[in-house]
């Protein structure tokens, strides 16, 4: 059973154990808290967008974890993915920034507050 | 061969199955409830096709004249030759249900008829009444020829199918059926000027008076089944008689409470649709109505209708140790009260109102003082007299009272609408009015009991039996005390409005009935002229008005009316109602005590007397005296030396006579009474009901309605249209619910 | 896993340390934030390492852990505490390149490279090039001076409870299984297996492979032997590896499992090229027309025009403080 997990990972060194895995989740969720609050706080549209990626950046960094973990590359094909998207929101996000800029020349995301209830 | 036609033709049942088999009746009797009703049909269909002439009138006249022709058959062949004993004629099945065996578990109530003498009696007056008053209606409603008369021809036609239903019902639901019937009638008429204010307010006073009565005859019926499993007379009838034997030898107490309390509970109907007290306050008002519909329902028949009860179930009203008394006691006091009343008016109509609620006591007093132990004391023949006293009177009334309803109307209707007796005066005098003149003299020696006219003859019978009856001597004294009132108020009335120096005011109908003929369009244009220019009217009208004297067909009415008073005095001689009654279900007392006469009970006298002497010799002299007095102090006070309409001698002594005079005539604030006993509350409910409503039931709803409105006022913050706003509650959001993982994975 | 104290502690700590981090319109004492938020960062990992030694000497992360992640997060709580977007920007692409090390240290080399290709080198470009658009131009008295709302932070205290909130409940949970998680060898790739499939590369794999004399195991022309319906004659799953070669001579060698080089296994690359297209090629397609939509959506947003003059926009703005006498100069740095 272990010669096959050793065989089995060819590419990959001995198996990881749970507390390890669980260092890098830790910093994960660190990473992702950091982003979280900065989103929160900075009134910067850019740098709030900036934030999400901080927070994508942090789920790639749980994913690949895992990945190892369990000995296998989906997590990194999951991660194209995640790249693939957070591209994607860039530029869709930017756009819209840039917009937003050219209607009330302020990057204040304070300032769009019309649609309230 | 009546009775074979009639077996012939009856539908159904024969006879009810019950103990009791009586014979088939003549089928004439079915015409007489019949033609009046599809008379009804008839006018109503006048009335759909719009129909602009006096047809209706016509239609309502023929078809009571033939119920009244086919009403003289059916007393032929029921007291003729049928000798007076109860017939049942069938008309359909209603009521014939059965939810079980026993007693009490078996309804049979149908269209059948119970003819005897009493319902011949009383059917004669109401339809012979019921064709003359609807011949004098015919001209007396003539200016309101379109809808307005077909929808009174209607309801008239209704009235009289009704009252021959609640008169000659075989069982109390087909009573109770007529006495509806001839409730809304009478709510219909009263009301018939609908657009009148106090018309309506006044129909609608009679009607929930009379509501209040028949909620007691509606418990007295039930009452009736729920203890003798029946509401059949003939069953009833046969029922009662055990305990009339009890009653008769006065030991009520061994009578169960239950069949005490039958009369008891049909009493308070009676009082309310004869307007005695307290629920007579309807009738007065009653007099907004059309004067045929106050002579023919408030005078003649429908408020008779409280007596026919009473007379009809005299056995059970005999079982019953308070009821009787009971029944004297309220018309005595009645007959009082509404004479003080009368006294004091000036309106000649209210007046006569007045006088019919007092006579309708003296018919209650009448049967009231005849109780079983009195009765047991007398020959048969006397105790067919004692009982036939009210009925008689009943009789009597009905015709002069409706002949003096009629001749006021007259003068009404001539003088267009003024009724006040300080406005009118020697209206005998004036051209064409001879025959109205004499025919009120007619009705008002009768209403005053002037020696040898049926009315005083009707009352000497009430009067002799309250006197010979020791308990009742009170009774007696009162009766004969207003029965000297009521002298003084009829003729009151006599001298001022038709003896005398001649003058007249036209009354507030001048616009409206002025112009005969011109109907809607005159009255439009008065009626605006009348609010433009008031004081000119008045010029116009005592330079130009000209009393309208009666034409041919009140004249007719009239004078039939009086020639009928003249003649029913003949009846009492040969004693035809105590005749009548001798056979007819009140006398059912009599003939169980019949069987005992020869056991010498008849010798044990304990009869009353008057001042010493045996009331029913002296009592001619004694109310004649009476009536004399009152007669001669009218003839003072309003008579002699009276110069003017307006005042007389009487008003010199009103100033002697304190605050009492006022209260008389303010009714003794009977109507403020209940206004401040029943109407108030009631008014105060309502508003706190309505208070209810208002605040606690829409309150809920509106609270209902606040919970959503509510629950957006407090998610509103949560919609601030920040971003970071929103970010934070996702985040929180997220915070709470892994910390609620986290605590349940514990 | 680590106590419970430790760990709210640490992030308490920790929450302290970025708030006081955050900008402030006053003089905001970052580099205080800075330490003590590094001090809290290192008692979680001193009290995770203290706890992984006590599990057994293997599960301990190596040291390149440490770095790479004391930098990357270091990174983020300057990205998310600096005033200027441009430097923000700037430690998000450090931030980066120590997540690059990180996956590394994970095996996982193309993941790596590709992160810094595309993250750092294009998503990051880009948001630098709309930062230096979209940067309105400096008001007329002070041209170094912030924009108002770059220099405070909005709600500071309220923001970091939460986080921190958050960061403890989700620590706790990841902790609370990690111990006991044990990898499912279903789940595990076989590269040997996936290796089978590319005889091409073992081919390449055996010619720069050496044996002990120092003779290349198969030289140009040699190639693995086919059996009679083609398939290649090799078995490298299991114990009895062996190679079948066919040699440019015409005879047929096997080479047996203990002369098998150790390179003999299948490159990251290769196990994500298996993963992605083997496993998630419908993902591929959409993943594809996303980016096409994105592509379109921003061409399409990009080219709205709003139509309004320096004067109104920046009335729009609130911020109407410059000289209308000096529109042209000052507004030309912002300007679309």
């Amino acid at each position: 059973m272990t010669d096959l997990l050793t065989i089995a990972q060819a590419a990959m060194p001995a198996p990881m154990p749970g507390i390890t895995l669980y260092h890098y989740l830790v910093v994960s969720a660190i990473m992702f808290a950091l982003g979280l609050i900065g989103f929160l706080t900075r009134r910067n549209l850019i740098i709030m967008f900036l934030c999400t990626e901080l927070m994508f950046q942090a789920a790639g960094i749980a994913l690949i974890a895992f990945s190892r973990f369990h000995l296998n590359h989906t997590g990194e094909t999951f991660v194209i993915f995640v790249l693939t998207v957070a591209a994607a929101e860039a530029a869709m996000a930017l756009a819209l920034v840039v917009l937003l800029f050219r209607r009330k020349e302020t990057l204040d995301a304070s300032g769009w507050s019309e649609m309230q209830g | 061969m009546n009775g074979m036609i009639g077996s012939m033709l009856m539908l159904g049942d024969a006879a009810p199955a019950a103990a009791v088999a009586l014979p088939a009746g003549p089928v004439a009797a079915l015409a007489v409830v019949g033609l009046p009703l599809l008379a009804c049909i008839l006018t109503g269909l006048c009335a759909a096709f719009k129909v602009k002439s006096k047809l209706p009138a016509w239609i309502t006249v023929v078809s009571l004249a033939a119920a009244f022709v086919a009403m003289v058959m059916v007393y032929q062949s029921v007291v003729g030759q049928g000798g007076g004993k109860a017939h049942i004629v069938h008309a359909f099945e209603w009521f014939n249900l059965s939810w079980g065996e026993g007693n009490g578990q078996r309804l049979i109530a149908n269209f059948s008829f119970y003819i005897d003498s009493l319902t011949c009696l009383w059917m004669l007056f109401v339809t012979g009444l019921a064709t003359l008053i609807a011949l004098y209606a015919s001209e007396y409603m003539s200016h309101d020829v379109g809808p307005g008369y077909c929808r009174f021809f209607a309801a008239f036609n209704l009235f009289v199918f009704s009252m021959a239903c609640l008169v000659m019902a075989d069982n109390l639901l087909l009573l109770y059926l007529g006495w509806e019937g001839v409730g809304l009638c009478s709510y219909l008429l009263i009301g018939y000027f609908y657009k009148k204010p106090s018309a309506v307010a006044a129909a609608k006073k009679a009607f929930i008076m009379n509501r209040i009565g028949d909620l007691g005859l509606a418990l007295g019926i039930m009452l009736t089944f729920v203890q003798f499993g029946s509401v059949e007379f003939s069953v009833l009838f046969d029922k009662v008689r055990p305990f009339i034997e009890l009653a008769r030898e006065g030991r009520f107490a061994e009578i169960p409470m239950s069949v005490q309390a039958i009369a008891l509970l049909l009493m308070v109907g009676c009082f309310g649709k004869s307007a005695q007290l307290p629920l007579y306050v309807w009738l007065p008002d009653a007099m907004e109505g059309p004067t045929p519909v106050s002579a023919l329902i408030h005078a003649a028949t429908m408020v008779t209708a409280g007596i026919y009860l009473v007379a009809r179930f005299f056995p059970f009203f005999a079982v019953s140790e308070y009821a009787l008394p009971t029944v004297a006691w309220v018309g005595t006091l009645t007959a009082v009260l509404a004479a003080t009343i009368g006294m004091a008016q000036f309106d000649i109509k209210r007046i006569m109102a007045y006088s019919t609620v007092s006579q309708l006591g003296y018919m209650f007093a009448g049967l009231g003082v005849v109780s079983m132990e009195h009765l047991a004391t007398m020959s048969p023949d006397q105790a067919n007299v004692a009982l036939a006293a009210g009925p008689y009177h009943v009789f009597t009334h009905a015709f002069f009272k409706a002949l003096l309803f009629l001749s006021c109307g007259a003068v009404m209707h001539g003088f267009a609408g003024q009724l006040d007796l300080r406005k009118l005066s020697g209206v005998l005098w004036m051209p064409g009015w001879r025959i109205v003149g004499l025919a009120m003299l007619v009705g008002c020696i009768n209403l005053a009991g002037v020696p040898f006219t049926a009315g005083f003859f009707s009352k000497d019978m009430i009067l002799a039996e309250a006197f010979s009856n020791s308990h009742t001597a009170a009774i007696g004294w009162l009766l004969l005390l207003t029965a000297g009132l009521t002298a003084y108020y009829t003729f009151r009335v006599y001298f001022r409005v038709f003896l005398g120096p001649k003058h007249y005011e036209p009354g507030d109908e001048l616009h409206a009935h002025d112009d005969h003929g011109h109907g809607d369009h005159g009255h439009g244009d008065h009626g605006q002229a009348r609010a433009v220019a008031p004081a000119a009217k008045h010029d116009h009208a005592t330079h130009d008005f000209h009393p309208h004297p009666p034409g041919w067909a009140v004249n007719t009415v009239l004078a039939t009316l009086a020639i009928a008073s003249i003649l029913a005095a003949g009846t009492y001689f040969i004693k035809w109602v105590p005749g009548l009654i001798a056979t007819a279900s009140t006398a059912i007392p009599v003939a169980v005590h019949a069987g005992h006469e020869a056991s010498g009970h008849a010798a044990a006298h304990a009869h009353g007397t008057i001042l010493g002497m045996d009331p029913h010799a002296v009592m001619y002299y004694v109310s004649g005296v009476v009536g004399a007095i009152g007669i001669f102090i009218a003839f003072l006070l309003h008579y002699v030396g009276r110069t003017t309409a307006a005042t007389s001698k009487a008003d010199a002594l009103l100033p002697y006579m304190g605050p009492i005079p006022r209260w008389a005539q303010n009714k003794w604030y009977v109507d403020e009474l209940y206004e401040f006993l029943v109407r108030v509350p009631l008014l105060v409910m309502a508003h706190v009901f309505h208070l209810i409503d208002k605040l606690i039931i829409d309150g809920l709803v509106d609270a209902v309605g606040l919970a959503p409105r509510g629950a957006g006022w407090s998610l509103r913050p949560s919609q601030g249209g920040v971003l970071h706003g929103y970010a934070a509650s996702m985040a929180a959001g997220l915070g709470l619910i892994l910390l609620l993982v986290m605590l349940v994975m514990r | 896993m680590l106590s419970p104290i430790l760990l709210y502690g640490a992030c308490a700590l920790g929450a302290v340390g970025v708030m006081l981090a955050l900008p402030r319109k006053t003089v905001s004492p970052f580099a205080i934030g800075v330490l003590v938020a590094a001090a809290a960062f290192g008692l979680a990992l001193v009290g995770l390492g203290v706890s992984a030694a006590q599990m057994g000497a293997g599960h301990l992360p190596n040291i390149h852990f440490y770095i790479f992640s004391g930098i990357a997060l270091f990174g983020a709580l300057r990205l998310i505490t600096h005033p200027r977007p441009v430097y923000a920007a700037l430690y998000f692409i450090l931030t980066i390149l120590s997540s690059c090390g990180l996956y590394l240290i994970l095996s996982a080399e193309f993941m790596a490279f590709a992160l810094v290709i595309v993250y750092a080198g294009a998503i990051l470009i880009t948001y630098l090039f709309v930062i230096m658009l979209a940067t309105e131009g400096p008001s007329a008295d002070a041209v170094e001076a912030l924009a108002d709302y770059d220099r405070a932070a909005r709600e500071p205290l309220l923001a970091t409870v939460c986080g921190f909130l958050l960061l403890a409940s989700l620590v706790t949970i990841l902790g609370s299984g990690s111990a006991s998680l044990k990898a499912d060898p279903k789940l595990a790739l076989d590269g040997q297996a996936k290796l089978m499939l590319m005889p091409t590369r073992v081919e390449t794999i055996l010619r720069n492979a050496r044996d002990g004399v120092g003779n290349p195991l198969m030289k140009s022309g040699d190639k693995i032997a086919r059996n009679a319906q083609g398939l290649p004659e090799m078995k490298l799953t299991g114990d009895d590896r062996f190679v079948k070669v066919a040699r440019a001579g015409g005879n047929v060698d096997t080479i047996a499992a203990t002369d098998l080089p150790a390179t003999l296994k299948l490159e990251n690359v290769e196990g994500v090229a298996f993963s992605l297209i083997g496993e998630h090629p419908g993902a591929i397609e959409i993943a594809g027309v996303i980016l096409l939509m994105a592509m379109l959506g921003a061409v399409v947003l990009a080219r709205k025009k709003v139509e309004m003059d320096d004067a109104a926009k920046k009335t729009a703005a609130g911020r109407n403080l410059v000289d209308p006498a000096l529109g042209p100069a000052s507004g030309s740095g912002g300007a679309a």
